[in-house]
């Protein structure tokens, strides 16, 4: 634990200091790549967020694919029919919470296997949306909000304030998360339903309740994740839109530790070695082959997991059905 | 409780299906299909490359222009949409074995499946869209364009209207793509030819390209790399290869003052989304290519061997406005030229 | 008794997809094509002819066998995501023995390319089980990661390094006839082979030691070191093992069907394993009526769409209401089966 400390805060530190030099010589280079970071960063974040609110009352959720996939189809084409973003970003946040009904409903109610549950929540998504796309919409998209004062620092202005709505929602949810999940009794009891259901039932929480509103719950940030990628970020949607991205949300999931701090701080560092390998290509200042380019984010994940290492540990009821117990 | 609920669910779940599920029926009547290959009816089959028929690129004008051509000569049209690339040669296999007259196959990569069915159905007319046709079959003709002039004719215009003088390709795609590589490569130059010509200095034109599993595939990608673009000031953007590009144009439509341009069709109307930016794209003429050549199969002219389908700028649509009339009128002298290949592009073939 | 036991086993699942065909067929009636005739065209392409069966068997062997790595990840307790990874390996590896070795008779080179695809699909397979052994790294960012590793590698190798000569696409050079895989009866012959693997990895989980330690791996780690069994040990032989026969999967494609190395050529057939292990309940013989339901259905969804005009997205639509059916504990209770919320996964393992 110890070692894991000391590396974290060191490579922090490094990023800090290189960061520091890197932007003595070219501001504007500097400030984009971080905040390009960001953008790169926050729609996985979130996603993972979904996980982790899942998994810490012990459901596994590997359908977050098919949460955002939906939910960014169903948000961009009421934004399109309502022709207003708000009500497109809100239809997003329903779909994804009806989606996380679902899931809680095959794996809490219907004890189905949950990583089945999730799998047929992407196939369903994907199929259904393929399905249903028409081409030739356009929506109204959230826009850009420059914080007064905030964004004129040097800097910090560019990566932290000058972003559209969800972004700083976005950000603000996985703070309150955070401290909702450590240093609230809601938070306590979902831990500790994650951990051991029946010495929290006994103690006499809910199991089933607080699953499902838990679930459900991160269905509805899994919502918020679709709208940000069809609604602010692209503004447009298409068929396999989300290329991916729920599952490598599962993959900076544990490599946060089922901690939304860690997570976000995951899918920083791999915001930024995507920023960095763009910038790479921009500049060409190294003459190696794009591909080799392309694979650097992938590989520096696995690099800086080798050497901070640590076993892991994931919540001890996650996967497991609970049947409460008969007296 | 359970039955109700599982009751409601299922109730919701139907509706929701049949909400905004419209017949997607892939025929286009004016014969009807049992006529095939009886004498006097003309049948017109497309196998796309992976991928569906409205991907607002190459899939999607090959099959508007082989549903065009096909009607206008009063047959019978309908595709096939691939879900795997191993089933290329099946899926003619089966416009062969209801004797179609003319079977289109979109995409470089049916190259090979191509010719093989143009050697085993000699009675039925091939169009390769984007195939380099190497073999002396008279009934299998490839469609190509010079991508590499499209580019350069963008690029052009690109190096005309840049303020900061940093023009960027996104390549949603890796080099190993030919069309991809040609595009961009033919941008690159096209802005260098307009630099030299306004004796301006114009930075080298930056590309990135992409690869790996979601190449085409990542809207979001593009977008974000476009926004990376932007913030270091470069402000004139050609965003091409699939829905990465798509992605890529459409988040520069957010940004004032910024151009984009897109690529293989007019996508002014193919990614609405992209109009506010949207000055041009770099054309193959895909619709028109292969209306032409189904038409030559049903007058009888269709002959083998590769058959160079036009290039060309898209219209500047809305912001005909922003380019000066001096400007467009360079670009329809250096179009002319790229066309008859006085000026070269440099690009590697 | 005996047909008892069957009816329990087998009564459910040929029921959910008779369930799922009939709301897929709700799904096409509404979509405005004819349902009858859409899945008489899926039958008598998928089943109905000699030739419709060999294809049918052909797209089925890449997904009995990644259908299996996955499967042995899950009895281990390994959720293994990379097996599109090492299937892409496995099919550059073979195909490049394919081609680029001369000189040796077909019973040496075929065998000897397909090792290349094993070794390497494996190679990819332990390092990631690696990972996961020896500094802990959770085998689904590892494999998740080197999926995306791989694919960005094949394309420059197959569009760069060992580019046919005078090609301007990304691919390989034909691979030579020695290395070339016979058909037997027009069957694709993989297919056989596949069948035979999956039969041998029952066994080894029904009787053999070795199986008998993954699985306990699998269940319980603790109660594993207990018992004197390495985890280490075990984590590496599943995903070697598994990534092995995702690698063969490979190379027959690249053998048996394409003929060279080409990367667009083996989309989706590592995913496609996922949902196959899951709907064989994570038993290596379950996998095999599970990849021939698929392999049918997307083999067969061309001919849909040309004969009904159904889009084929409905493949998936099935599949899902396929996976649906089976695990939802309505069917199984209404049938009596004793399955009901039977669980295959352990989550992310421990």
């Amino acid at each position: 634990m110890k070692k894991l400390l000391s590396f974290k805060w060191l490579l922090t530190l490094l990023l800090v200091a290189i960061t520091g030099y890197f932007y003595s010589k070219d501001g504007v280079i500097t400030s984009s790549v971080v905040s390009t970071a960001l953008i790169f960063g926050l729609p996985l974040a979130l996603a993972a967020m979904v996980g982790i609110m899942c998994e810490r009352t012990g459901i596994v959720n590997i359908g977050i694919e098919g949460t955002l996939l939906f939910s960014a189809f169903v948000g961009f084409f009421t934004a399109s029919a309502t022709d207003s973003d708000f009500y497109g970003v809100v239809a997003a946040v329903i779909a994804g919470t009806a989606s996380g009904v679902l899931l809680a409903f095959m794996s809490i109610s219907w004890k189905m296997d949950q990583i089945i549950a999730g799998t047929i929540i992407n196939i369903l998504a994907t199929g259904l949306t393929s399905f249903l796309y028409k081409q030739g919409h356009t929506a109204p998209t959230t826009s850009q909000i420059d914080i007064p004062w905030l964004s004129q620092i040097p800097f910090f202005g560019q990566v932290l304030f000058m972003h559209g709505p969800i972004v700083y929602i976005g950000l603000v949810l996985i703070f309150v998360l955070y401290i909702a999940l450590f240093h609230t009794a809601w938070g306590l009891r979902s831990r500790a339903v994650g951990e051991h259901p029946g010495s929290a039932d006994t103690a006499g929480v809910s199991v089933f309740k607080l699953r499902y509103l838990n679930v459900s719950i991160a269905g509805a940030v899994g919502g918020l994740a679709g709208a940000y990628l069809s609604l602010e970020l692209v503004g447009s949607w298409d068929r396999g839109f989300t290329a991916g991205k729920g599952f490598t949300a599962l993959a900076l999931m544990i490599f946060g530790r089922w901690n939304p701090m860690g997570a976000l701080a995951a899918a920083m560092f791999f915001g930024l070695t995507q920023a960095i390998t763009n910038q790479l290509m921009f500049s060409q200042i190294v003459k190696i082959p794009d591909q080799f380019v392309n694979m650097l984010p992938y590989i520096l994940t696995i690099v800086v997991l080798a050497i901070s290492a640590g076993k892991v540990r994931p919540p001890a009821a996650e996967g497991q059905q609970y049947e409460k117990e008969q007296a | 409780m359970n039955k109700r609920i599982t009751g409601g669910v299922a109730a919701l779940a139907l509706a929701a299906l049949g909400f905004a599920m419209t017949p997607a029926s892939a025929a286009v009547k004016t014969i009807d299909e049992s006529a095939c290959g009886t004498a006097g009816a003309f049948c017109v089959g497309l196998v796309t490359d992976v991928g569906k028929v409205d991907d607002k690129s190459f899939n999607q004008s090959s099959w508007e222009g082989a549903k065009a051509a096909a009607a206008k000569a009063g047959g019978f049209s309908k595709y096939i949409e691939t879900l795997d690339p191993k089933d290329y040669a099946s899926n003619i296999d089966l416009f062969a074995a209801k004797k179609y007259n003319v079977i289109v196959t979109v995409g470089f990569l049916m190259a090979d499946a191509t010719a093989a069915a143009a050697v085993k159905y000699p009675n039925i007319k091939f169009i390769g869209v984007d195939q380099f046709n190497g073999s002396t079959a008279a009934n299998y003709s490839g469609l190509i364009f010079n991508e590499d002039k499209s580019g350069f004719i963008v690029g052009y215009l690109a190096g005309y209207l840049t303020r900061s003088g940093k023009t960027a390709a996104i390549a949603g795609g890796p080099d190993t793509i030919p069309p991809v590589r040609k595009f961009i490569e033919g941008f690159a130059n096209g802005v260098a030819y307009a630099g030299k010509e306004q004796k301006k200095k114009l930075a080298k034109t930056s590309t990135v390209y992409y690869s790996g599993a979601n190449a085409f595939n990542d809207p979001a990608w593009g977008a974000t790399t476009a926004k990376q673009y932007l913030s270091q000031g470069y402000d004139v953007i050609f965003a091409a290869g699939g829905k990465t590009g798509n992605g890529g144009l459409a988040a520069i439509a957010k940004k004032k003052g910024a151009y984009c341009i897109g690529v293989d069709t007019d996508q002014w109307g193919t990614v609405p989304e992209a109009q506010p930016c949207l000055v041009s794209s770099a054309m193959k003429n895909l619709a028109a290519g292969t209306a032409s050549l189904v038409a030559q199969a049903k007058d009888g002219s269709f002959k083998g061997g590769n058959f160079v389908g036009t290039v060309a700028a898209a219209p500047y649509h809305a912001l005909a406005s922003k380019v000066p009339a001096a400007v467009q009128k360079k670009v329809a002298d250096v179009t002319a030229k790229v066309v008859a290949g006085t000026i070269p592009t440099g690009v590697k073939q | 008794m005996a047909g008892k036991k069957f009816s329990r086993t087998w009564l459910t699942p040929v029921v959910a997809v008779l369930v799922a065909f009939a709301i897929g067929a709700l799904l096409i009636y509404i979509q405005g094509a004819d349902p009858l005739k859409a899945y008489q065209s899926l039958f008598s392409h998928a089943f109905g002819s000699w030739s419709g069966i060999a294809k049918t068997l052909g797209k089925a062997t890449p997904l009995v066998l990644s259908g299996l790595a996955v499967t042995i990840g899950l009895r281990a307790g390994l959720f293994n995501i990379g097996v599109q990874g090492q299937l892409v390996t496995g099919a550059f590896a073979a195909a490049w023995a394919g081609y680029f070795i001369h000189g040796l008779p077909i019973y040496i080179h075929l065998p000897l390319a397909l090792i290349f695809g094993i070794t390497f699909g494996a190679g990819v397979g332990l390092i990631a089980g690696a990972l996961k052994a020896y500094r802990g790294i959770h085998e689904v960012i590892t494999t998740i990661m080197l999926n995306s590793i791989i694919l960005a590698l094949v394309d420059y190798l197959a569009g760069h390094v060992f580019q046919e000569p005078g090609q301007i696409l990304a691919r390989t050079p034909h691979i030579l006839p020695s290395a070339t895989i016979p058909k037997i009866f027009s069957l694709p012959s993989g297919f056989f082979f596949a069948i035979l693997l999956a039969y041998g990895v029952w066994w080894v989980f029904q009787r053999t030691t070795s199986g008998f330690r993954l699985e306990t791996v699998g269940r319980n780690k603790s109660a594993a070191w207990y018992a004197g069994i390495s985890v280490k040990r075990a984590v590496l032989i599943a995903m070697a093992v598994g990534g092995g026969i995702a690698g063969l999967g490979g190379g027959i494609e690249s053998l048996g069907v394409i003929g060279r190395f080409e990367p667009t050529f083996n989309t989706g057939l590592g995913f496609d394993g996922i949902t196959i292990a899951l709907l064989g309940r994570a038993n290596p013989l379950g996998v095999i009526p599970g990849a021939i339901l698929i392999g049918g259905m997307r083999g067969a969804a061309a001919s849909m769409q040309f004969d009904a005009g159904v889009a084929p997205e409905i493949v998936d639509l099935i599949l899902a209401l396929v996976l649906f059916c089976v695990t939802a504990p309505f069917l199984a209770k209404w049938l009596k089966s004793t399955e009901v919320g039977a669980k295959i996964t352990s989550g992310w393992g421990n």
